[in-house]
């Protein structure tokens, strides 16, 4: 594992490999009760190995910088981000840091974008947390704290409330509770006082006021549900996702994930930013790209215009690849036209069907509200 | 909410204690060591996640962990400190832990060859901070080990010791500890030896004991 030649590691420093860049084996030798659907390494994530700055390997040497950071601004905001010309590369690829502006959104790019497809290569996504400051690694540590102690304190909440709440049963809740097959395994110390079915009303009392995941699952919603699932910290939690155990319970209940979708929506955000904010985004690149076929000649560098997410420093224009020879030229730029339009088509596809999820969700919302008036009445 | 909706939630609450008592049944079951790390990794990274907390507590995966921190084999030790760095910032895990001797065994932990079980316990440590452990965790061996971790070659390792000491400690100890120190140095310029912080490390901080 080579090592930094010189004492700091800013943003704008010779990089050095280290070994949690490294993409470790995957491991096949694991027991089918906890065998997720994708094979993944034995590693574990702690708040130290994650971090807001990602190193994205084997882009393409094609000049898509640009296309990477549009792709990355799909999951979050980008303050900064840079090729990495002096870190070792496979050929004919490219390597680029970026940092994101929460470290939500790199969890979600780097689930997302993870040995992804991109431009005819694979990309491979790994937190660089050595490229942060002393205060980026304070504000990262806080944040957890305050994210813990505020689940930990909704808990307590909903503790108190079903305890106050069981000091009058209701017939109707003892009807529901019968009606519901709950496994009785589960002895809950703090119901020690209760019936056996009130210590099972417990259970999704306490789910239901979790906080919201973040905003960046909202793209991912058709996705089966894992993703949210992996995102109910608050972030989105690459540790779950890379023993991939949460697949477990999508299988014992197939639609849990859509119930849990529809739960997280009714819960309210704390420090996340409210579902509505997705809206202006996906609206924007639409918009975007309806500029671009109205008028043929507008370069990116117009998109910072009306990309407001996107922070930083103005887009250039694209890099022109010079093969030395007029017809090579001509193939190079007859590829990268047609890999843009594939690209924005992908992204059209992305934005349309989050779009979707989002308005089956709201239906779902719905249903759920006048199934609940049914009911009652 | 919906009674599907509830239902699912609460079935969903029992699956999950029950798929990670599975877990921890395995890790006790097994004489396979490979398959045990892989159950310690599983249950450290669910660690992470708040929700799974309290069933972990009651599963008392805690003392789980806090076993491992005395295991020969690094991957243990490693994965160990990993889900108590994940667990110890809920405050009842770090009441659990403190009331466990957990500070000492922890403590061993930075003077471990790998990059990752030092970064964990250097966290874990910050985590357990109290105004009843502050005086364990701010010790005179524990502050010369991390004056000399911010002179590290390494920048995750600078970044932690540096909040450790700025957060965790009163300037008048670390400026105290500092000149105890003075001359002693020899962690600057000294590159790490493949990854391995130890080579920064005076022999005194080797020996390093606590509690």
């Amino acid at each position: 594992m080579a090592l930094p030649s010189n004492n700091k590691m800013s943003c704008w420093a010779a990089p050095g490999v280290y070994k949690h860049h490294e993409q470790r084996k995957v491991c096949i030798s694991r027991p089918k009760y906890r065998d997720g659907r994708k094979d993944k390494a034995v590693k574990v994530y702690t708040i130290n190995l994650e971090s807001r700055y990602v190193m994205v390997q084997g882009v393409p040497a094609i000049g898509v910088m640009t296309e990477l950071v549009q792709l990355c601004a799909l999951y979050g905001v980008v303050e900064e981000y840079r090729p990495l010309d002096e870190y070792p590369a496979e050929e004919f690829t490219e390597v680029y840091l970026i940092k994101f502006q929460k470290l939500t959104s790199a969890r979600a790019a780097k689930r997302n974008m993870d040995e992804k497809s991109f431009y005819g290569g694979v990309l491979h996504m790994c937190y660089v947390p050595e490229y942060e400051s002393v205060e980026d690694t304070r504000l990262k540590l806080l944040d957890r704290r305050r994210y813990i102690m505020r689940a930990a304190q909704n808990k307590a909440r909903e503790r108190k409330t079903k305890e106050d709440g069981e000091e009058k049963p209701t017939t109707s809740n003892t009807d529901r509770q019968s009606n519901m097959t709950l496994s009785q395994s589960h002895e809950m110390p703090r119901n020690d006082n209760n019936t056996g079915g009130n210590s099972n009303f417990n259970y999704y009392s306490d789910f239901t006021l979790l906080p919201l995941p973040p905003q960046e699952q909202h793209y991912h919603m058709g996705q089966q549900g894992t993703e949210l699932r992996e995102d109910k910290m608050g972030t989105l939690h690459n540790a779950v996702s890379n023993t991939n155990q949460q697949s477990e319970y999508n299988s014992v209940s197939q639609t849990s994930s859509e119930n849990i979708q529809k739960n997280r929506q009714q819960r309210p955000t704390q420090n996340q930013t409210p579902m509505v904010r997705f809206v202006p985004r996906t609206t924007q690149l639409e918009k975007r790209k309806h500029r671009k076929e109205e008028a043929a000649g507008q370069t990116l560098t117009d998109l910072s215009e009306v990309n407001e997410t996107l922070i930083g420093p103005k887009l250039p224009e694209p890099p022109k690849i010079d093969m030395e020879d007029e017809s090579m030229n001509t193939t190079v730029c007859l590829i990268r036209n047609t890999m843009k339009r594939v690209s924005s088509y992908q992204i059209f596809l992305w934005q349309f069907r989050a779009t979707l999820s989002h308005q089956v969700s709201s239906v779902s919302i719905n249903t759920d509200s006048f199934l609940l008036g049914w009911i009652s009445s | 909410m919906s009674i599907t909706t509830m239902w699912k939630n609460s079935s969903e609450g029992s699956d999950r204690l029950e798929y990670l008592q599975n877990l921890v049944t395995e890790f006790q079951d097994t004489d396979n060591e490979e398959a045990k790390e892989q159950v310690l990794a599983n249950l450290a990274n669910f660690a992470y996640d708040p929700k799974n907390m309290e069933y972990l507590r009651e599963l008392q995966v805690l003392d789980l962990f806090l076993d491992m921190l005395t295991e020969e084999n690094e991957n243990f030790v490693e994965f160990g400190i990993g889900g108590l760095c994940n667990l110890s910032v809920d405050p009842e895990c770090r009441d659990t832990i403190l009331h466990n001797s957990g500070i000492s065994l922890v403590t061993n932990c930075l003077s471990s060859q790998r990059e990752e079980t030092v970064l964990s316990a250097i966290t874990t440590l910050m985590n357990l901070t109290t105004p009843l452990s502050r005086a364990e965790i701010t010790d005179p061996a524990i502050l010369q080990c991390m004056l000399r971790f911010s002179l590290s070659e390494s920048p995750r390792l600078r970044n932690l010791a540096g909040v450790f000491l700025q957060d965790c400690c009163a300037k008048e100890q670390v400026a105290q500890t500092e000149q105890e120190m003075h001359g002693q140095q020899t962690a600057v310029g000294i590159p790490l030896a493949e990854g391995e912080i130890s080579a920064t490390l005076s022999p005194s901080v080797h020996s390093l004991h606590c509690g």
